[in-house]
């Protein structure tokens, strides 16, 4: 039996061929044993020192998966996170290239977007509404792009309408009293870390959520935009999954100054799509 | 003051040199550039300097623009070393205008221990006008260098503000890029009320996340990034004379993306060789001067 457990996935990994006429490969799990635990849901939303035997109860794992789908109404749809650019000037033409390109936006994702999500998430499990807007703030400067900047604050404030309306939490709501007032940018990475200590979850949980959702967004709009066979994309996501833990530990340390991002080739193919003519993906 | 020693890109290059101590005497740089308005020109009206960086005089080399000083930077080790400290500061009071370049490239040795570090403070009053403009940065193989960079503008002001990233030492031996350690990159922008502009943080570490992958750094060696900080009616005639462009042919891809806050633009150039990229820093330039004093920019010195 598998069991979830507090790590965001510990496997190993082996190499197999994947789907013929492309040499990529995808990663198997070997499933580990399962650790001993009693099962018991005395989880705090402290996020701080989380028990490596928590397990997430049914309830908390079909949070997760809910809001960490790409059917999520928040707008992912409508983005492509600078694929489709990339795929008209050619940088992105087959797996390979569209993997790697994967690679770098779930790469910059830990390193600038998810140390604002930890941070937002730790502020919230303390009620302390400046330690968010501190971490929105920051997070909403450090965009210099303005296509991943209008992305993060259009999916950032649908969250935020839709979180309201499911859930009853006085945080939430009083950041999108302030994203509504433009008091607050309102990013995407910051509601989604007051969601889920809203629900309850841990920051891990958020994190996973977010890394999953970057990833996917793209492999979505690749669907729609290259011929790609739905297994390989399913076998991408699944190497950029095992990628989460060490993003995780790298970016748990960090503070919001530490956030940093290296991605030119991508910032000048976002700059093309803001001026581009034909779009079938939303700037 | 930034802690570089906190960094935690820095964290594996703390021992000390066993030449001089880092930030010793000879390793621990100062320059202050004060810039007044003196009639209907500027001058630099301030000069501090503690070696290894010099500066000697301003000059009145530019015809189009004949009330401006331009000042070049010298480091008088030609080169920076591993445990070099490097601060410099650069103001310019309101209405005054100047130019800032280097004198050459600036190389960053290789390094066995400890890094080498550099703080800038810019600081542009009521309708200053700022190039600021230096030649390349060549990291060589294992060097390790952080920047951290301070500016500080009033909504008046304009600065333009170039960095040019060599990958390496190309053409030595049997090619040397991206073999150094890190390069981070820190550049706050506040107005000079205090209200914060952006933040832009970059780390490179070849060694430890390729630069080669798509949406890095990709087929391309060099790497230009301009910001661009002016007022908005200035930066909105800028923006739609400078197109995206990705030319697979030539091997180069530059594009311009508004800052937040209204700040006004960044600038990215990639290519295979400094002298495109240059180029292209220098069509941007020209617009941007252009645009904001009317004037256009000199033809390019011939020992350049």
């Amino acid at each position: 039996m598998l069991t979830l457990t507090r790590t965001i996935m510990s496997i190993e990994t082996k190499i197999v061929p994947t789907s013929p006429g492309h040499s990529p490969s995808m990663p198997e799990v070997i499933a580990p044993p399962a650790p001993g635990g009693n099962g018991e849901s005395n989880r705090t939303p402290s996020s701080k020192t989380p028990s490596q035997d928590h397990r997430l109860t049914i309830v908390e794992l079909m949070r997760v998966l809910q809001f960490g789908d790409s059917m999520l109404p928040v707008g992912a749809f409508s983005f492509s996170n600078g694929l489709e650019s990339a795929i008209q000037h050619h940088l992105v033409h087959d797996l390979e290239t569209l993997r790697q390109f994967v690679l770098t936006a779930t790469r910059q994702s830990a390193s600038s977007d998810a140390i604002a999500l930890l941070a937002a998430h730790r502020s919230a499990c303390d009620h302390d509404m400046t330690g968010v807007l501190g971490a929105d703030t920051a997070l909403f400067n450090r965009k210099m792009n303005e296509e991943m900047r209008t992305m993060s604050v259009r999916m950032g404030k649908k969250l935020g309408e839709l979180s309201n309306h499911l859930i009853q939490a006085s945080l939430l709501t009083d950041w999108l009293e302030h994203v509504e007032r433009k008091e607050t940018p309102g990013t995407y990475p910051v509601g989604l870390g007051l969601l889920f200590a809203g629900l309850g979850l841990l920051e891990q949980d958020a994190f996973a959520a977010h890394q999953y959702g970057t990833a996917s967004m793209i492999l979505s709009a690749s669907l729609r935009l290259m011929k790609i066979h739905h297994f390989d994309a399913q076998a991408i996501l699944f190497e950029v999954n095992t990628t989460a833990e060490a993003e995780y530990e790298r970016a748990s340390r960090a503070t919001l100054d530490d956030m940093a991002t290296f991605s030119p080739s991508l910032d000048i193919l976002a700059a093309a799509h803001v001026k581009a003519h034909v779009r079938m993906f939303m700037n | 003051m930034t802690t570089f020693h906190q960094l935690p890109e820095l964290v594996s290059f703390q021992d000390e040199p066993r030449q001089l101590p880092s930030g010793v005497v000879g390793k621990d740089a100062f320059l202050r550039l004060g810039f007044e308005r003196r009639g209907d020109r500027t001058v630099l009206a301030h000069l501090d300097r503690r070696a290894p960086l010099l500066v000697q005089q301003a000059l009145y080399w530019d015809e189009a623009l004949p009330d401006l000083p331009c000042v070049f930077i010298i480091t008088t080790t030609g080169c920076i070393l591993q445990g070099d400290r490097f601060n410099i500061e650069i103001d310019l009071a309101p209405d005054t205008r100047a130019h800032v370049t280097t004198q050459a490239a600036t190389k960053i040795h290789s390094m066995d221990a400890n890094y080498a570090a550099q703080t800038q403070s810019i600081v542009l009053g009521e309708n200053a006008y700022m190039e600021y403009l230096p030649d390349p940065v060549i990291p060589h193989a294992h060097a390790r260098f952080v920047t951290a960079t301070h500016i500080r503008v009033h909504s008046t002001a304009t600065l333009l503000y170039s960095e040019i990233i060599m990958g390496g030492r190309k053409h030595h031996g049997e090619g040397e890029l991206f073999q150094y350690d890190v390069y981070s990159s820190t550049v706050r922008a506040q107005r000079t009320d205090g209200a914060e502009l952006f933040t832009e943080k970059f780390v490179i570490e070849p060694h430890v996340h390729n630069v080669r992958q798509v949406g890095v750094m990709g087929m391309y060696d060099v790497f230009a990034n301009v910001l661009l900080l002016a007022p908005r009616h200035h930066t909105d005639k800028i923006f739609s004379q400078v197109s995206a462009v990705v030319n697979l042919e030539e091997q180069w891809a530059a594009g311009a993306s508004r800052l937040p806050n209204d700040a006004g633009l960044m600038f990215k150039v990639l290519g295979q060789e400094s002298e495109p990229v240059r180029a292209k820093v220098r069509d941007f330039w020209s617009i941007v001067r252009k645009t904001v004093t009317g004037a256009t920019v000199r033809s390019e010195f011939l020992w350049r």
